[in-house]
């Protein structure tokens, strides 16, 4: 059975349809990826099934559930979390706190529990923050965690990002261009970071990625978006092959 | 070199300006007499310190004259000819608008009804009490030759060939000041931040008792300011929601103290301590239910109708449909006060341990939520709404949450307030408590609970130490409000985060939030 | 940003959009049937109710021109101009200045001041004058309290708002002192004196100055119209507003654009302010602070941003604000609070205001 799956998802925005009637289904344990050239309505994909728009049309199946019109944090606390193409940490708070600000969701202590200091909460807190310490060392950020997020180097903000994800303890993961801007080496490193994240946590991740070697050495499916509609499906070598997809995408992104 | 005489020339146009708006709003006679008294000078006049005003002058020329010399500090001859280009526009300015007033003053026109700070003695005073021509003529002439004098003087210091041991020592002290502030330098050591603490707690808890009536009244009210400065903090500081609307949950404390425990107009007496407790919670149910419709609103809508939520409250309090209820512009009377094992605690020393207490509560309460998954969670809102939401933060509760507390704190020192007068009254609930708070925040630096505490002391101990400055107050705490904004916008003592966030990357702020639509691809 | 939350919140069954609709519904019959009460009992008659219309929309037609004030600079800085109510009050003070001026001067040949003797060149000397000062205030106002802090998050440049606002009502009250005082009108503007509408056996008045104002404002609010859509200035502003870089790319200079922003809201403000000395009759420290509160309500009520919308929203608040006392039947010390409350409601409601904000979604 596939861990997420939309169903016609439709989203417009005026006249214009950014995603049009879109069928995807990743199985749990997978490494998907969907590709399409600007403006194809991928991240607007990405925000229908996390809730940031209701789709007009169609639904969003998360193990089986339906999340349509679910409020955002609803649906991150179901087990769904994401990253963001240009990194949106939050940059005045430490590296350890956006992390334990990703774990929100997984911890438990109210109100009053932090204006009494109840045991519950004092206990929470210090699994929490060895949690996060542990997340922090994943990523490979051990030490700085008392760093200001917007004072780290970009490609470790990016882990960061991808730390905080984490906290909430997904179940799938939606990665948006974790390789933009980074060079080929950096690039070769998040892709083994990526393959780790379902080998050792067990995590189904669902990517946008432009570039090509990333996504054709990764992934074990490729959707194609092309104005809103899914153009293609298949495996790397088929979507390689695929005429349509080299008209459409190949053909004006590489020429 | 037309460059820089036209530079001076505008620095000398700023000053000038300057210099004629401290005359139309008198406070160079002010300061003329706080300069008179503290250097003992003689006076012709008998309305003001005229060996003051010309100190005064003096010294704003000589400051002028110094910044005109900055233009070029290498040669003196320069430096001379910015300096009198500078005094002589200064001088000119002012003597002229003396001249001017001096004459429509001898026109036997009454300035007074027009302009309040000119009657005839000041326009006497401002010519040293001499005649028309001869008073601009000084004026004119203090400032030519101090200007000269100060921008000599800077060269003399400041410039490297020039002076020597005195250039030293003089550059030496300038660095003090200007400097590592001593609040840095108490940073880096953080071991004796808690002795600093322990000696500040004794030395608060001692207080009280070597202060007479009024000072302990008067630091009440600063501790009173204090508490609500807390829990604006939390609204502001930590969950990023402007509320200029604060005195409303101020008035709600108030109010629900005096009903309930003064006489009329409601004859209901109860004794201070439940009604302590109905208050708060009042006043934090009256911020959920503002905030249910009011907190979807992005932040400036959110200023805007906190604000006039506070105006709707002060007009609901004055106006006679609900003078029955609340007692109109009389206000309520005989408000009670607290007592513990029969003994009176109405009195100032008293409330004013009251009120430590509740800030010391406060401090408390302000430590544990900012530790806690809340305290992340209203950062976070500040920090990226969007964001936070996607991580799984209900952004709705939280920032009711955050919104009731600020207003538990709100009721807490409206209830302390209403009591030690024991009156309270709709001139009590202006526009104006809220400005003060939110001033008092910024002040002391967003998000820091020694900040708030120092911009409590700043923005209401000053005042009443500076008595005669009163009217000038608010004149000069909104010019502050402005100049704090663009020199130093995290406060005199900044949380630490504020100021690493502030200082590191200048004011440049996070790349302009293409909203989360994002760009495709 | 608030915009892409209320709609992420909204499932398929939009609970807070159905409390929404019973509320609005039981708020318009709750008002009707008060206005239903009022109007049977007879408490007013209807020369009372054209009255409180007129004056109504004389106000409205101020409160317009100060939004447009707040409208032109939020339109192009996304802030809110808080002291624009003070440059409003001190162009009050500056045409009252020149009427105790002109009033002072004896011309020979009539036998009386300078005021009554040429009343037209006094009325559009004192407007000349307010309007110049307020815009002088305005261009320093943002050359000091704002520029420096361009880029700030937008918390910083508000409060200096706040402080500049504070600045200049202590400003004026230390300066001019702290009494009320009455405008001098010329002789044919008295307060009081108009035309006679015989309405249902009673008279009501249409006074000259209240006339004065509502023409003099319209006329001023379609010259800006004019101005902003029409002229060459008008399309580099609007370029500024939709996007800062892009227009100093292609030449603009975005400063020079944002300074005459507020030179002109600064105009506007004057006018405003010598209109509400000779209409109302009194100024003082103060007036400028309520009239821009309900100027900023006016503008949000139009959707700020937006020229026409300030126009409209200024008559909508000014005829509710002096119709709406007497329809709910409540005491008239009231009106603040009614004002206050429509804009909690619009904002609501309808954030985007009656025509809608003029600005692109990741603007906001």
């Amino acid at each position: 059975m596939s861990i997420l799956e939309t169903r016609d998802l439709t989203k417009r925005f005026g006249g214009l349809s950014a995603v049009n009637r879109v069928n995807v289904a990743i199985p749990e344990g997978a490494i998907y990826s969907i590709i399409g050239p600007n403006g194809a309505g991928k991240t607007t994909l990405f925000n229908c099934i996390t809730g940031f728009y209701p789709p007009e049309e169609g639904e969003v199946l998360f193990m089986g559930k339906n999340l349509t019109g679910l409020s955002p944090d609803r649906i991150t606390q179901r087990g769904i979390s994401r990253t963001y193409q240009n990194i949106r940490l939050f940059p005045a708070m430490t590296a350890l706190e956006n992390i334990l600000v990703g774990a929100h969701p997984r911890l438990r202590s109210n109100f009053a529990d932090a204006i009494l200091r109840t045991p519950r909460q004092r206990a929470e807190e210090k699994t929490a923050l060895e949690k996060a310490m542990k997340l922090l060392e994943f990523v490979g950020l051990k030490g700085k965690g008392d760093l200001l997020a917007r004072n780290l180097p970009y490609g470790e903000q990016r882990r960061l990002e991808m730390a905080r994800a984490l906290a909430n303890e997904p179940k799938i993961i939606l990665l948006d261009e974790p390789t933009a801007g980074m060079n080929p080496n950096e690039s070769r490193t998040m892709m083994r970071f990526i393959e780790n994240l379902r080998e050792e946590l067990g995590i189904t991740i669902l990517l946008i990625e432009h570039d090509m070697k990333v996504v054709m050495g990764i992934s074990e499916f490729i959707y194609v978006l092309d104005f809103g509609q899914l153009i293609a499906q298949g495996s790397p070598e088929e979507i390689q092959r695929n005429p349509q997809v080299i008209e459409s995408y190949l053909g004006r992104g590489a020429a | 070199m037309r460059d820089q005489l036209k530079a001076s020339a505008r620095s000398g146009l700023i000053f000038g300006v300057v210099i004629i708006f401290l005359m139309l709003f008198g406070l160079t006679k002010t300061l003329s007499d706080i300069l008179g008294e503290l250097f003992n000078l003689q006076s012709i006049t008998r309305t003001g310190n005229s060996g003051g005003l010309m100190l005064l002058f003096a010294l704003l020329a000589w400051w002028a004259g110094s910044r005109a010399a900055k233009e070029d500090k290498e040669n003196w001859k320069a430096v001379l000819r910015n300096g009198a280009v500078s005094g002589l526009v200064i001088g000119s300015i002012t003597a002229l608008f003396t001249f001017l007033v001096g004459s429509l003053d001898g026109a036997d026109i009454e300035m007074r009804t027009y302009l309040a700070q000119l009657d005839r003695p000041s326009v006497q005073f401002l010519l040293y009490g001499r005649s028309i021509i001869a008073g601009a003529l000084m004026t004119f002439f203090i400032f030519l030759i101090f200007n000269l004098v100060g921008a000599l003087a800077s060269y003399i210091l400041e410039t490297r060939h020039a002076g020597g041991y005195l250039q030293k020592k003089y550059l030496q002290i300038k660095d003090r000041i200007s400097g590592t502030s001593i609040v840095v330098r108490y940073k880096e050591h953080p071991q004796s931040k808690w002795i600093g603490y322990g000696i500040l707690l004794a030395g608060t808890l001692l207080m009280p008792q070597f202060l007479g009536k009024y000072w302990n009244y008067a630091m009440g009210t600063v501790g009173i300011y204090v508490i609500m400065g807390l829990g604006l903090n939390i609204v502001v500081g930590l969950a990023g929601l402007l509320d200029l609307g604060y005195v409303a949950f101020f008035a709600i404390g108030a109010y629900t103290v005096g009903l309930l425990t003064a006489p009329a107009p409601i004859p209901i007496q109860w004794s201070f301590w439940p009604v302590l407790v109905i208050s708060i919670l009042l006043a934090a149910f009256a911020g959920i239910l503002l905030g249910i419709p009011v907190l979807r609103m992005r932040g400036d809508y959110l200023a805007i109708v906190t604000l006039g939520f506070g105006e709707i409250i002060r007009v609901l309090i004055r106006s006679d449909m609900m003078s029955p209820y609340l007692g109109g512009p009389q206000g309520v009377r005989d408000i009670g006060g607290p007592s513990l094992f029969g003994i009176s605690l109405s009195n100032e020393r008293a409330y004013l341990y009251l009120i430590i207490l509740g800030i010391l509560l406060a401090i408390l309460l302000t430590n544990f939520l900012q530790k806690s998954r809340v305290g992340r969670a209203w950062m976070a809102m500040r920090e990226d709404e969007t964001v936070a939401q996607a991580m799984g933060i209900n952004t709705l509760y939280y920032k009711l949450m955050a919104f009731a507390t600020g207003a538990a704190f709100a009721g807490f020192g409206g209830v302390l307030f209403a009591a030690r007068n024991q009156y309270t009254g709709p001139a009590d609930h202006t526009l104006m408590v809220s400005i003060n708070v939110l001033s008092l925040l910024i002040v002391g630096g967003m998000g820091s609970i020694p900040g708030v505490m120092i911009g409590a002391f700043v923005l209401k101990g000053l005042p009443e130490v500076l008595r005669e400055l009163d009217i000038y107050r608010l004149l000069v705490f909104g010019a502050l409000l402005v100049i704090m904004m663009i020199i130093r916008p995290e406060g005199i003592w900044p949380a630490p985060r504020r100021r690493m966030e502030l200082h590191e990357s200048g004011l440049e702020e996070i790349p302009p939030d293409e909203s989360l639509i994002g760009e495709e691809g | 940003m608030s915009k892409t939350l209320s709609q992420n919140t909204a499932g398929p069954i939009n609970t807070f959009l159905i409390v929404q609709v019973i509320i609005s519904i039981l708020f318009i019959a709750f008002l009707t049937w008060r206005l239903y009460t009022v109007i049977d009992s007879g408490a007013y008659g209807p020369d009372t109710w054209l009255r409180f219309a007129i004056s109504g929309l004389i106000i409205g037609s101020v409160y317009s021109v100060i939004a447009i004030g707040y409208t032109l600079v939020y339109g192009i800085l996304f802030m809110i101009n808080f002291a624009h109510g003070e440059v409003m009050m001190l162009g009050a003070f500056a045409g009252y200045f020149v009427f105790e001026a002109l009033k002072s001067i004896p011309v020979e040949a009539t036998g009386l001041s300078f005021l009554d003797s040429y009343q037209i060149v006094s009325v559009i000397l004192a407007f000349l004058a307010g309007m110049f000062i307020s815009a002088v205030v305005g261009y320093f106002l943002e050359r000091i309290a704002y520029r420096p802090l361009r880029g700030a998050p937008r918390l910083i440049p508000l409060i200096s708002a706040i402080g500049a606002s504070i600045f200049l009502q202590n400003a004026a009250q230390v300066t001019f002192g702290p009494k009320r005082r009455t405008y001098i009108n010329p002789a044919s503007l008295q307060r009081s004196v108009g035309w006679r509408i015989p309405v249902a056996g009673e008279e009501v008045i249409l006074t000259y100055t209240g006339v004065l104002t509502f023409v003099l404002s319209i006329l001023l609010m379609v010259t800006l119209y004019i101005l902003v859509m029409r002229t060459r200035y008008g399309r580099s502003m609007r370029a500024v507003a939709e996007d800062k870089q892009t227009a100093a790319l292609m030449g603009i200079n975005v400063d020079r654009v944002i300074s005459n922003t507020f030179v002109i809201s600064g105009v506007m403000g004057g006018a405003a302010g010598v209109m509400w000395g000779i209409h109302n009759g009194i100024i003082y420290h103060y007036v400028g602070f309520i009239p821009g509160l309900k100027a900023f309500t006016a503008a949000v009520l139009g959707g700020i941003g937006n020229i026409p919308g300030a126009m409209i929203g200024g008559m909508i608040l000014g005829v509710v604000e002096s119709l709406g006392p007497a329809a709910l039947g409540i005491d008239f010390q009231l009106k603040d609070v009614i004002a206050f409350s429509i804009l909690v409601l619009v904002l609501i409601f309808r954030p985007s205001g009656i025509i809608g904000e003029v600005l692109s979604e990741e603007k906001v």
